[in-house]
């Protein structure tokens, strides 16, 4: 594309300037957030300018390799967590481990739940569904035709309940069985929703769960980046204990629809910090993947 | 934040063109780059802004221009021409009308907001005297038949739908048959999500959209959607005939809660930060589906609750996007 061979020039940000724009275009058209794709390519040039170019090496080449560098330093999660380790953990200390599930509408939040949960069984784990979308129509009978499906244990207290007391009660209840994990439905919520977002800061707060899993949808685009910024804001400004409980991990949704347009698994990971801990590819059970770093970064530059 | 931001740098863009000297090839490009990126933080498809550029730059053929004329009014008239082109197909090809039964179907991906558009739909038309009725098609999604059911129940709407049928097809038929027979003017069939990946699903929606021949198909499309949002919407429109769009959860993109009203509000100036920050991301929105569909844009919703759902009109909306008072003038000269 760009056909400069600089030989032992010092790269200065000029030179850069065309094939970075290149490259900023095609992360967006990967549905990578436009703000994500500037801030990349910004300390893609601040890493190479100063730099020596080597004899017979393109430009465009050189910036190709710093970004894919760059990707995947962003795409490989700094935190590991080990759900699995976890749960034992938390088996022999004789608690449940519980995961609370938010984001906001319609994104798959409560379908990935039962997913989760039927990993969970394969695993030999014994499961509680807690049915704490109290709001949506027919959330708590979804929630209740996947328990009977997966055959296992629901609370639910119907609607319009406070949902973070339907949480401590299952809690309660599950440990009273001895039921490995408890996992926390919630009802979706726009980020800017303060009064529905304070209810999720005192859901979080008043149970302490094990993780907070986001839900995100791999159609989102440049809204990914609000999503994720207010829940951390919000779940921190709202908390009323001094050290808030964060988004711990993502559950990326829908991946099967977007063909090569992975870009908001870059821009949910770029802008929390948090790693993508499952991906949701379908609408049935065993529709759950732990994400392909290198695969994502390969269809990114692609 | 990106989405407050975007208003402001089209406007922007346009203010630093007024206030530039010289209209020259640079003025234009500067001014176009900014909208483009304004309108791509927003989600526009990529090569959608790429046509907005070469189109507007057609338009305003800057050489061609004789010495004399008001380059800068005729540039800015281009892009003010240029958006509204892009979300204006012209009129719906189909409104329901009051006394005569007719048949409007639901499409749209996963999770858009179908279900709960359906019975804010057959609520806006029940309060203007007509008789909605809501038929469950989607045999799939857990729970799907009690959600609607609820919705239904609460808005005092009649409902058919059924637990142990799993056949969409039959189900749509028979509904519709019922509310025919039960003279309802306005029967709305709600479907399952689907997705173009997956061509047994638009098979499903194909055979449902045969057997009860809507005389109108909306698809329902979510306004946080990014670059897929093109050819899925496109998908849709090649499997059935959709005819309208509706957009939902606008009011994830309200900056406070002022930006919703604002959106009502008569005077322009006023609030125009506001509103701009609040209809940039849905006229974006709107362009990707209008282009994909060739159909207009003719509700949005605003929030859960059933009351919030609003008409849409391109024309205020675009002119308030853009300015402000002074833009209004260039629609009539
Ligand atoms: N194609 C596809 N569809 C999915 C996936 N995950 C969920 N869905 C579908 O998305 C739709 C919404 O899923 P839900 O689980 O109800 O979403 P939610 O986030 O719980 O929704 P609310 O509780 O209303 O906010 C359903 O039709 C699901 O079948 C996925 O990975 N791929
Ligand atoms: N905030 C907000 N939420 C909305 C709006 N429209 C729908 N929702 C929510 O979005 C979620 C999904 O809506 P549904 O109506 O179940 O979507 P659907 O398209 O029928 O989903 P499937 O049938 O699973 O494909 C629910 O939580 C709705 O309450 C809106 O305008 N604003
Ligand atoms: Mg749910
Ligand atoms: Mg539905």
């Amino acid at each position: 594309m760009f056909q400069s061979i600089a030989g032992n020039n010092v790269l200065e940000k000029s030179d850069l300037q065309p094939a970075l724009k290149a490259l900023k275009d095609r992360l967006m058209t990967k549905n990578v957030a436009e703000e994500i794709a500037e801030k990349l390519c910004e300390s893609v040039a601040a890493s190479l300018e100063g730099k020596k170019l080597g004899s017979f090496t393109r430009i465009s080449s050189t910036v190709q390799t710093a970004m894919e560098e760059a990707l995947l330093r962003i795409l490989t999660p700094r935190r590991s967590i080990d759900i699995l380790r976890d749960v034992h953990a938390a088996k022999e200390r004789g608690t449940p481990y519980v995961i609370v599930f938010v984001g906001v509408n319609g994104v798959g939040k409560s379908t990935n739940l039962a997913k989760v949960a039927y990993w969970l069984l394969q695993h030999n784990l014994s499961v509680t569904l807690a049915a704490c979308d109290t709001f949506r129509s027919g959330a708590v009978e979804q929630l209740r035709t996947h328990a009977r499906r997966l055959q296992i244990p629901i609370f639910e207290k119907g609607y319009e309940k406070d949902p973070a007391v339907v949480a401590r009660e299952a809690i309660q209840e599950a440990s009273r069985n001895k039921s490995d994990v408890v996992l926390v439905d919630t009802a979706g919520r726009m980020q800017d929703n303060e009064p529905l977002m304070r209810a999720l800061s005192k859901l979080i707060n008043l149970n302490s769960p094990d993780l907070v899993l986001f839900v995100g949808e791999a159609l989102v685009g440049n809204d990914a980046v609000d999503q994720l910024t207010k829940f951390n804001q919000k779940l921190a400004d709202l908390s009323a204990v001094p050290s808030a409980r964060l988004i711990d991990g993502i559950l990326l949704t829908k991946f099967d629809t977007i063909d090569d347009k992975v870009g908001a698994a870059l821009s949910m990971v770029y802008i929390s910090g948090a790693p993508v801990m499952f991906v949701g590819c379908g609408q049935s059970y065993t529709d759950l993947k732990k994400l392909n770093v290198k695969s994502i970064v390969k269809t990114l530059l692609k | 934040m990106v989405l407050a931001q975007l208003g402001g740098s089209i406007s922007r863009a346009l203010a630093q063109m007024s206030n530039a000297t010289v209209i020259d090839e640079k003025v234009l490009n500067d001014c176009l780059n900014e909208i483009s990126r304004a309108l791509l933080q927003a989600d526009v498809q990529f090569k959608m802004v790429r046509d907005m550029q070469t189109n507007i730059k057609r338009i305003v053929n800057l050489e061609a221009l004789a010495a004399g004329t008001n380059k800068r009014r005729i540039m800015q008239q281009a892009v003010f021409t240029e958006l509204c082109n892009m979300l204006d197909p012209g009129k719906p090809n189909f409104t329901p009308k009051k006394g005569k039964p007719s048949v409007v179907m639901f499409v749209g991906l996963q999770g858009s907001g179908k279900t709960t558009t359906c019975t804010k739909y057959a609520y806006y038309h029940q309060r203007k005297g007509f008789k909605p009725a809501l038929v469950c098609a989607d045999t799939f999604r857990a729970g799907a038949f009690d959600q609607l059911k609820q919705n239904a129940t609460k808005a005092k709407i009649p409902f058919y739908g059924s637990y142990m049928e799993s056949d969409p097809v039959k189900i749509a038929v028979e509904g519709v048959e019922r509310f025919r027979q039960e003279n309802c003017d306005l029967i709305i069939v709600d479907t399952s999500g689907r997705h173009k990946q997956e061509a047994a699903l638009f098979e499903e929606m194909r055979q449902v959209s045969e057997a009860t021949k809507p005389d109108l198909v909306i698809f329902v499309m979510d306004s946080s959607i990014g670059q897929a949002a093109f050819d899925q919407a496109q998908a849709f429109k090649q499997s059935v005939s959709v005819g309208a769009v509706i957009i939902t959860k606008m009011d994830g993109h309200a900056k406070g809660g002022g930006a919703l009203s604002a959106i009502n509000a008569v005077e322009p100036g006023v609030t125009v930060f506001r509103t701009i920050s609040f209809v940039v991301p849905l006229v974006c929105v709107c362009v990707t589906s209008v282009a994909a569909t060739k159909s207009p844009v003719i509700f949005i919703g605003t929030g859960e609750h059933i009351d919030e759902f609003e008409v849409f009109d391109v024309k205020p909306f675009v002119s308030r996007l853009l300015g402000m008072g002074d833009w209004s003038g260039f629609m009539d000269k």
